[in-house]
């Protein structure tokens, strides 16, 4: 969709680059979005301009149109064009939702990237759907679809950067006692939390977004009262991984050792008690049978 | 409400008991030649409590965050209650060590977290410690605590500071915080909004090669220019730095493989503060840059500020010794000033050594400064690095520098710090000629 997009300030060079390194799998910030921050910024943001050069890209434009309409991304009412939905979104979460959008495609197109974002879909807008439904104050449901989107964003940098990565990540998934990133740490020179945590920067996404990033296999900093990372982040990092979880519960597989090791920490900071998660996990069978 | 001077809710004296008994603690302490420390503890965030929860709710925060208090100070204090969210501790016969100590140990007891209703409160505090001194004024003293807790908050909260450690107590320094918090503020709306960009500098040397090009940032929001001056100590205070320096590792490795791929391959120094190579996490964040550009790590340099030589922790060596077995390069900036130290040199596996500006603006008139120029710049060709100096302006410095045996020039007389599409036209022009 960067292709469409005419944004004056970026040169062609840069634009010959970008398609250069889409190629080879590095995502650099996607064009459309340095335009509506650009917007953004100015004390009238042009909406009309914006919906057009949306517009100009089809399959933008329905996927917006079709995340601002969804009950998991916390609104209510239907919307039928892109000027709709930004006005509905407003430029700052309709930002976010487009990155997350173009992420996806900024990825070589590949059956194996093809089930890991459906996997990230999924658990985007079941943990959309579930700070809705518990009622969480301290995150918007929006916040919580994007992380789920962005959160493991680093595996396929991985995947394109290290042909054994794949043997990596299996042990990861299997270790019940060391931190998923200590594995990767030990065989790899960084980790994917790192990894998605600069991309998400260098996308300019909100600090909460990249801190939860950075930090969500560390059982410490979900219920730490550190500093850093902010609550937010913390609140995002628990609801993903409870997302994932429910989705693991229903589906009857488990492909990680997450929740043994981060479960207990994420319900008591989430405030589910364990006999609670049977009654949620029933409320969001509907939902996750629904989006099939 | 109120009886006998105490506070219901938690139990402490209230405002003017705490002012009726600091009159009588300082005079005693005078009289017997004994110690008096004052800390001054203000709970943050209280307001969110209030509105979120009512009064009552936050009375009851307030309430369990006094008994945590209590508890901690065992007996060894005087509590008293100032206001809302503030409480003062009174401590006969205590130093600055141990109030200081005292602090440390509230902060943490206050920081653990409380569960109310149906989530849990993540308490922290800001604390000012003031020891009384002879013949001073209570209030004063009291006001002085107050002061440092003032200083504590604006530092961030979560910490406590001894009075006369403020950076500028009074008018000015109020003033100044102000100015930092504005800045601060600025820096979140940067990093969230495109603010941030890298200019580039050549470093050209005697030979006529690009030695490399150094990565300087620049920051602007609302069309306002953040000189660095201003930018980079409030980063550092508030913990940001490590934030926009990885920022600067992606978009200089960025660069320069955008550089690489336009044929002029060309290494990018970037600014690493001391933050991000004291912290264990360097490496990973370096290896994920240098990954995210897709960039041959020879083309990076990494340059290194001289306060990192106040103190090269084991942390700070691996990071540096994971760069180099990387193959990342290591300059060492502003040499020659400040905190460099020739016994720090053998320790730091640097690559390139930059003569700070201090030295050539000088010359040449100035022999002496000419000959310690061409002592480092021997000392570090022994070393096996390439000699750069930094702010060259005049023809006749440079032909100073050569006479020196300088390896490289950065400086006004190449050419300014542009921004990226200048830099690739610098090049191409440079080519052309």
């Amino acid at each position: 969709m960067t292709e469409t997009t005419e944004t004056p300030s970026t040169s062609p060079f840069d634009a010959m680059l970008e398609g250069s390194l889409k190629d080879i799998g590095i995502p650099p910030r996607p064009l459309i979005l340095e335009r509506i921050s650009h917007e953004m910024l100015q004390p009238e943001p042009d909406y009309k301009r914006l919906s057009s050069v949306i517009s100009a890209d089809v399959s933008l434009s329905a996927s917006l149109i079709k995340t601002a309409n969804s009950p998991f991304f916390g609104y209510r009412g239907r919307v039928r064009s892109i000027s709709e939905a930004l006005m509905m979104l407003g430029l700052d979460v309709a930002s976010r939702a487009i990155a997350g959008i173009i992420l996806r495609q900024a990825f070589p197109a590949s059956p194996h990237f093809v089930r890991f974002w459906d996997s990230s879909a999924r658990i985007a807008r079941l943990s959309g759907w579930l700070t809705q439904y518990l009622g969480n104050h301290k995150l918007r449901p929006d916040d919580a679809y994007t992380f789920g989107l962005f959160r493991d964003c680093g595996i396929p940098i991985l995947h394109l950067r290290f042909p054994d990565y794949p043997t990596v990540l299996a042990q990861a998934n299997e270790e019940a006692r060391l931190g998923f990133t200590a594995v990767e740490d030990a065989k790899l020179p960084t980790n994917h939390a790192m990894v998605g945590c600069l991309l998400a920067q260098s996308w300019w996404l909100p600090e909460e977004l990249c801190l939860a990033i950075r930090h969500h296999h560390d059982a410490t900093v979900i219920e730490m009262p550190a500093f850093t990372p902010p609550p937010t982040s913390r609140y995002r990092i628990a609801m993903a991984q409870f997302a994932e979880y429910l989705l693991q519960r229903h589906t009857g597989l488990s492909h990680t050792c997450e929740w043994e090791k981060l479960g207990t920490a994420c319900l008591r900071l989430l405030n589910i008690a364990e006999d609670e998660v049977d009654g949620i996990l029933a409320a969001a069978v509907p939902v996750i049978e629904a989006e099939e | 409400m109120q009886a006998n001077g105490i506070d219901p809710s938690t139990g402490f004296l209230d405002r003017d008991s705490c002012l009726d008994l600091l009159g009588r603690l300082a005079s005693s302490a005078a009289a017997s030649r004994q110690m008096l420390a004052a800390l001054w503890i203000d709970l943050s965030r209280m307001k969110q409590v209030n509105e979120s929860f009512g009064h009552l709710g936050g009375d009851m925060v307030i309430a369990q965050i006094a008994q945590r208090l209590r508890e901690k100070s065992a007996g060894r204090g005087e509590w008293c209650r100032m206001g809302g969210d503030e409480f003062v501790c009174l401590i006969p016969h205590c130093d600055a060590e141990h109030a200081r100590q005292l602090a440390q140990d509230l902060l943490q007891t206050i920081e653990a977290p409380i569960r109310f209703g149906e989530i849990f409160l993540h308490p922290s505090a800001s604390i000012g410690v003031a020891i009384l001194e002879a013949d001073e004024d209570p209030f004063v003293f009291l006001e002085r605590a107050d002061r440092a807790m003032g200083t504590a908050r604006r530092q961030g909260g979560g910490r406590a500071v001894a009075s006369g450690e403020e950076p500028l107590p009074g008018r000015l320094g109020v003033l100044l915080a102000r100015e930092e918090l504005r800045i601060e503020n600025q820096l979140h709306l940067a990093l969230e909004n495109g603010g941030l960009s890298l200019h580039y500098q050549p470093i050209v040397g005697f030979d006529g090669r690009i030695e490399a090009v150094e990565a300087l940032m620049r920051c602007t929001v609302d069309n306002e220019h953040i000189p660095p001056g201003k930018l980079i100590p409030v980063a550092e205070k508030t913990g940001l730095i490590t934030r926009l320096g990885e920022w600067s590792l992606l978009a200089g490795a960025r660069h320069a493989s955008h550089l690489n791929n336009a044929g002029y391959r060309t290494k990018v120094a970037i600014n690493v503060s001391r933050a991000q190579l004291s912290s264990a996490k360097f490496g990973q964040a370096l290896h994920a840059a240098l990954l995210c550009a897709n960039v041959s790590p020879e083309l990076i340099e990494l340059e290194l500020t001289e306060s990192l030589f106040m103190d090269i922790s084991e942390t700070v060596q691996a990071n540096l010794h994971t760069a180099r077995t990387a193959g990342v390069g290591l300059a060492i900036d502003d040499f020659g000033t400040g905190y460099s130290c020739l016994a720090n040199l053998k320790d730091i596996p640097a690559t390139k050594l930059k003569l700070d500006r201090a030295f050539v603006i000088v010359l040449p008139h100035d022999r002496r400064a000419f000959a310690v120029v061409k002592v480092m710049t021997q000392l570090g060709r022994e070393l096996g690095m390439t000699v750069v100096a930094e702010g060259v302006e005049e023809q006749a410095q440079l032909d100073a520098l050569r006479e020196a045996g300088v390896d490289a020039i950065q400086g006004y007389i190449h050419a300014r710090p542009m921004p990226e599409d200048a830099l690739l036209e610098w090049f191409r022009k440079r080519s052309a000629a």
